[in-house]
């Protein structure tokens, strides 16, 4: 089934178009990964599905509804969840209490079988649960803007680069609960750099340039496409759009 | 030592009106980053409100008072819609400049509709005067006003600490901008904070007007304090509001009852920008925390 459908997405900074009518298409239980240089539209893309950003022209429907008309607030409770870039928790807050205001628009008080499952994806977050989220590590910061999205009732998490500024083995670690976390049911919109990472969890990719999708195809065929190496895998940089 | 005693009980009662109006400042402050100049003014309207209930429709206090903290609390609801959300992205000088017309229209239409005199609130809070010992004299309105206030500073503290409306405005003070993605309204959590921060300068309007008078241009002045005494304590800190509440008030009452009432502002005044040098960010304040 089609959860969401992006149809010839156009967004714009002002004068400067940051997309230009990109379709792409997410499916029940998929990871999809969107690849891409800085400034491609990774971020533009997701804060558009979000709401954050208005749309020019295009549509994006999730479950068969347009969401253009819909405020940013609005959408959690449709099923979508973004970890934003820089993860975007609140510092002066608690572990818990970050965790607890995500869950502002669910509407059962059974919370406690969510915090568990949130608690055994990342165990440090229970260690920590009572520390500001300020004095987490960058990885547990992580850990807990990821666990803050399973907190809302959500059926797709919009992730955008999750493994900016960690280490390798740490990265390692979200990453597994990633695929725990779509194995489990939830279908993952993943922008990364890190390409290699990505597409290793990833069922199919997307590639950005300059605001338009230059590629597409599963996984592992991407992860072989030389284009894709010699930009995005290996140390020659050059752009897929000219070759 | 009696005197100390009542001018303690004095400082006591002036720095819980200080507290009830630089809470809202601080608790703007803390979602918006918005000094809202127009704040002292919705203190006196809370006072002109509360003296109209009282008078024209005789409401005793334990109605008018939170009547008078509902209406008030419809009041900075209005202005936010009104006059400064729109503004809400624009650049701060434009918002400090918009809260205060909005502060000097506030003044005028109370000056039109009530007039311009000096009015007092009728005596409403029980007023025995209590004698202990050797000769001090306490009056009984001044204990209550202390002790209500007390109360609806911790009542307010446990909102924001433990409610999840009150996480939602620490969380807004954090980082607004991820609210949203939180499934929160944060438009409404910005009235909240409206609502209780003018409810709260209503509660210290009513209070005043107890215990001195009232003129529509009561709220400069007493406006210009509390926001000190919110800047001395740390601005966007709820607990610095409060204890530089009652520093300021202790530090003016005692320069009035051993110095001279003339040097009252002047050494207030000196004292903020005295602490301001030793904090920076105020007592409680605390400077940015970024993790990179």
């Amino acid at each position: 089934m089609k959860l969401l459908e992006i149809q010839q997405l156009s967004v714009s900074y002002g004068a400067i178009k940051a997309l230009h009518g990109i379709d792409l298409e997410l499916h029940q239980g998929e990871i999809v990964s969107l690849l891409g240089a800085n400034g491609a539209g990774k971020s533009t893309t997701l804060r558009a599905i979000s709401r954050m950003l208005p749309m020019t022209s295009g549509q994006i429907l999730y479950k068969g509804e347009n969401l253009a008309k819909i405020q940013a607030h609005n959408v959690v409770s449709r099923g979508i969840a973004h970890v934003p870039e820089g993860r975007g928790i609140f510092p002066s807050l608690t572990v818990l209490e970050n965790l607890k205001l995500a869950t502002w628009t669910v509407k059962t008080k059974q919370l406690a079988p969510r915090f568990n499952y949130v608690f055994t994806l990342f165990p440090r977050l229970e260690e920590r649960k009572d520390q500001l989220a300020g004095t987490l590590s960058g990885g547990e910061q992580q850990m807990l803007a990821v666990g803050r999205a399973i907190m809302t009732d959500c059926e797709l998490i919009l992730l955008d680069e999750p493994s900016m500024g960690l280490s390798p083995r740490l990265c390692k670690e979200v990453f597994q609960a990633l695929q725990q976390i779509n194995k489990q049911g939830k279908t993952l919109l993943l922008v990364e750099q890190n390409a290699n990472m990505a597409l290793k969890i990833a069922h199919r990719g997307y590639v950005l340039e300059n605001g338009r999708i230059v590629l597409t195809g599963p996984a592992n065929e991407l992860a072989h496409d030389s284009r894709v190496r010699e930009a995005y895998l290996g140390t020659h940089k050059h752009s897929l759009g000219n070759s | 030592m009696e005197i100390i005693i009542q001018q303690l009980l004095n400082a006591a009662q002036l720095g819980a009106v200080y507290s009830l109006i630089a809470l809202g400042y601080t608790m703007v402050y803390g979602v918006l980053r918005l000094i809202n100049f127009a704040h002292g003014d919705i203190f006196m309207v809370g006072a002109f409100i509360g003296f109209m209930l009282a008078t024209t429709l005789n409401m005793p206090l334990v109605l008018m008072m939170p009547l008078t903290m509902l209406l008030t609390a419809l009041v900075g609801v209005a202005i936010e819609r009104v006059a400064y959300r729109k503004l809400r992205d624009a650049q701060r000088v434009s918002l400090v400049i918009t809260a205060l017309g909005v502060g000097i229209f506030l003044e005028n239409f109370v000056r039109i509709v009530v007039g311009p005199q000096t009015r007092q609130l009728p005596a409403q809070l029980p007023d025995s005067v209590l004698k202990f010992g050797s000769g001090l004299i306490i009056t009984e309105d001044k204990i209550w006003i202390i002790l209500i206030s007390l109360a609806l500073m911790i009542i307010l503290w446990l909102f924001v600490q433990k409610t999840l409306m009150g996480t939602a405005m620490r969380a807004v003070a954090d980082n607004s901008e991820v609210i949203p993605l939180m499934g929160i309204n944060l438009n409404r959590v910005i009235a909240v904070t409206f609502a209780i921060g003018s409810a709260l300068a209503a509660a210290g309007g009513v209070f005043y007007g107890q215990a001195y008078s009232i003129d529509p241009y009561m709220g400069i002045d007493l406006g210009w304090k509390a926001f000190i005494a919110a800047v001395i304590g740390g601005i966007g800190s709820i607990e610095g509001a409060v204890l530089g509440s009652f520093m300021l008030a202790g530090v003016e009452v005692f320069t009035v009852a051993y110095l001279s009432s003339n040097l009252k502002n002047g050494i207030a005044f000196g004292l903020l920008i005295l602490l301001l040098l030793i904090w920076p960010s105020g007592i409680m304040g605390k400077p940015l925390l970024k993790k990179v």
